[in-house]
């Protein structure tokens, strides 16, 4: 008995059809030079019936087929606590990253799942520091994030452990993204937090080692280490610092100048957001 | 996980202050870098490859089952191309009482062991049996005691002696072959050999420390008391190289490198302690009702902090603080050391 009230998919499997690409591999090596970061887009108040909302896009890889990452978030409140709440003499933070079904090259289901659940927790740490949160007692933010388009795209190939290593991208994405939306929403904060990741690469060609800003996984051959640090600029401060991977114990790639890199690279991303919030400002007045 | 501590902001004030001081005095007397006693044993599951249990000195208690499946490899053709999906023969489930199992401090916990563990990309050589067969590793950790505090260095501890005392059956059928095993456990080998030559050497399970800075002392192993008056805590996964003991038999455990494999700051539960109120803007202890005064009061308490007033901690933490950290738990002969070798002397049952 077929089911009439739902639209299904077709009843036997259907494989994708995979075109030949005559493109070299030369196009997906990183161009930039090692201490740039891509170019960012970044607008916030694009919700209007969130009280804080921002819209971060990355640019695309050098190719043809590359993908940027696309990141949307809104903020909520602050606003009352349900009568069902416990007292708290604090904002109470709760942040929520959820990737859209469609952004992975695996499709994602609609439930949160474990890795989502650990960014959120992630992202939490990173905001938590960097908001005055004993001016809103009695109240609740909600930090929404939601990963629209992830960075592999479907040509990509399946067999690179890249997804590990893109989770650093999708969180110091996460963490500028929201840290644009609290500022649109006019939370108080001790500083504009942002978020910047370096990784200890090696490629191809001799298989030589460098630490590269704003790494693409899939651009290097391998990454051995990676760090992902969410920074206040103004306070020199880091709110939140997640490392991971292994580092030779020779020479001079340590963990400090990959921090450095990291911090490094947030400032630069720093930089983009308070170009984005004094063009708001400028805008409302003129 | 947001843990309730009942402290009033006095009782922070004091407990702030005197762990500030340098050397730090600890509510239960230890040194900074001191941990709390434990006990350990393994081999306490029969059912299992290897189990652990370790039982803090404050009444926390953790047991860690491992258990091994066979598992056909699923693209036997590409030789390097399973090699990147490794990460997915370990499977993890941390139990905490009183928390759902998909609570987000669990699963950031599990996340946080995990991570640590494959970092190096050595358990999974040691997983695999041929190029069409893998051991699927299950690592099942179960706090059995009501988190008292924060659990991560228990449960990691827990973990590592777990995995140390696994064994996998000895292998007999040879290459590509359906695997065939010896089915005399006395002969199974372990997973992480402890004697023997180059089998020895290599990498061993990692193990995970909790480390708070609370002012400009760093304190080892916090109980809960001391992570609520935490300016920062942070979570540093270490593994121990070892290297091959062949010639210069002479050295005496020496063929030990500490690397660092993972760092993860973990939101100290002091951003949720209620603020004190200074006595001179509190109306009920001074009892003059005098509003223009008060309210300045209460303007510069708000950008001042006063000594013994409490006021949770704002913003996050400087780089040279958590190069510190990271530099007393790398330290030769520091605390990673002395707990590893405590954990060396735990009989493999």
């Amino acid at each position: 008995m077929a089911d009439r009230r739902r639209i299904n998919g077709p009843g036997g499997s259907t494989l994708p059809p995979v075109y030949d690409e005559t493109e070299s591999d030369a196009a997906s090596l990183r161009q930039r030079a090692p201490d740039a970061i891509r170019p960012l887009y970044l607008k916030t108040g694009v919700t209007p019936s969130a009280s804080g909302s921002a819209y971060l896009e990355i640019e695309p890889r050098e190719g043809k087929h590359g993908s940027g990452m696309k990141l949307a978030c809104t903020v909520h409140g602050p606003r009352s606590l349900p009568r069902s709440a416990p007292f708290s003499p604090y904002m109470v933070l709760s942040t929520h990253v959820k990737f859209a079904p469609f952004a992975t090259k695996q499709r994602r289901g609609y439930l949160r799942d474990s890795s989502e659940k650990d960014l959120s927790t992630l992202l939490e740490t990173a905001l938590r520091g960097a908001m005055i949160a004993d001016r809103w007692p009695k109240s609740g933010v909600d930090v929404v994030v939601t990963i629209i388009e992830g960075e592999s795209t479907r040509q990509d190939a399946v067999e690179r452990r890249v997804e590990e290593w893109d989770a650093m991208n999708v969180l110091g994405g996460c963490i500028t993204v929201a840290s644009a939306a609290i500022a649109d929403a006019g939370i108080d904060c001790v500083d504009t937090v942002s978020g910047g990741v370096a990784a200890l690469v090696a490629d191809k060609n001799g298989g030589e080692l460098s630490m590269v800003l704003d790494p693409v996984a899939l651009e290097h051959e391998s990454v051995l280490a990676a760090c992902c640090v969410a920074y206040l600029p103004n306070r020199d401060e880091v709110t939140n610092l997640w490392f991971k991977g292994q580092l030779p114990s020779t020479g001079t790639h340590n963990y400090q100048t990959l921090v450095a890199k990291a911090v490094q690279a947030s400032r630069g991303v720093h930089g983009l957001i308070s170009a984005s919030l004094s063009e708001v400002i400028e805008n409302s007045q003129g | 996980m947001a843990q309730q501590t009942l402290l009033s902001p006095a009782e922070l004030a004091y407990l702030h202050s005197s762990l500030s001081l340098s050397p730090p005095i600890r509510p239960d007397g230890r040194t900074s870098k001191q941990f709390r006693p434990l006990t350990a044993e393994t081999g306490i599951l029969p059912g299992t490859n290897g189990s652990a249990r370790v039982c803090l000195a404050d009444g926390t208690e953790a047991i860690v089952g491992v258990k091994a499946e066979i598992e056909k490899t699923a693209d036997p053709l590409g030789d390097d191309g399973e090699r990147y999906r490794e990460g997915e023969w370990l499977e993890m489930t941390v139990e905490i009482p009183g928390l759902r199992d998909d609570d987000a401090g669990t699963v950031f916990l599990a996340e946080l062991l995990r991570e640590a563990l494959l970092a190096d990309g050595e358990l999974a050589k040691k997983l695999w049996i041929n190029r069409r067969f893998h051991w699927r590793l299950y690592l099942d950790i179960l706090l059995i005691s009501p988190p008292l505090s924060y659990p991560l260095p228990l449960l990691s501890l827990t973990t590592h002696l777990a995995l140390l005392a696994t064994r996998l059956p000895r292998l007999k059928s040879e290459g590509d072959e359906d695997p065939m095993f010896d089915d005399d456990w006395e002969a199974a080998p372990f997973l992480y050999p402890r004697q023997g030559g180059a089998a020895a050497a290599g990498s061993r399970p990692s193990i995970t420390l909790l480390v708070v800075a609370v002012g400009d002392s760093i304190l080892f192993d916090p109980s809960k008391e001391e992570l609520a008056v935490a300016d920062s805590a942070l979570a540093v996964s270490l593994c121990e190289v070892r290297r091959e003991r062949g010639q210069s038999s002479m050295e005496v455990d020496s063929g030990r490198e500490l690397r660092l494999v993972a760092m993860r700051t973990i939101d100290p539960p002091s951003r949720l302690t209620p603020p004190g109120v200074p006595s001179t803007a509190n109306l009920a202890a001074s009892g003059t009702a005098d509003v223009p005064l008060q309210q300045k009061q209460q303007q510069t308490s708000d950008e001042v902090p006063q000594e013994g007033v409490w006021k949770a901690p704002l913003g996050g933490t400087p780089f040279a603080v958590l190069d510190s950290i990271i530099q007393a738990v790398l330290e030769k002969g520091g605390v990673a050391d002395e707990v590893l070798d405590g954990l060396e002397g735990v009989d493999l049952a």
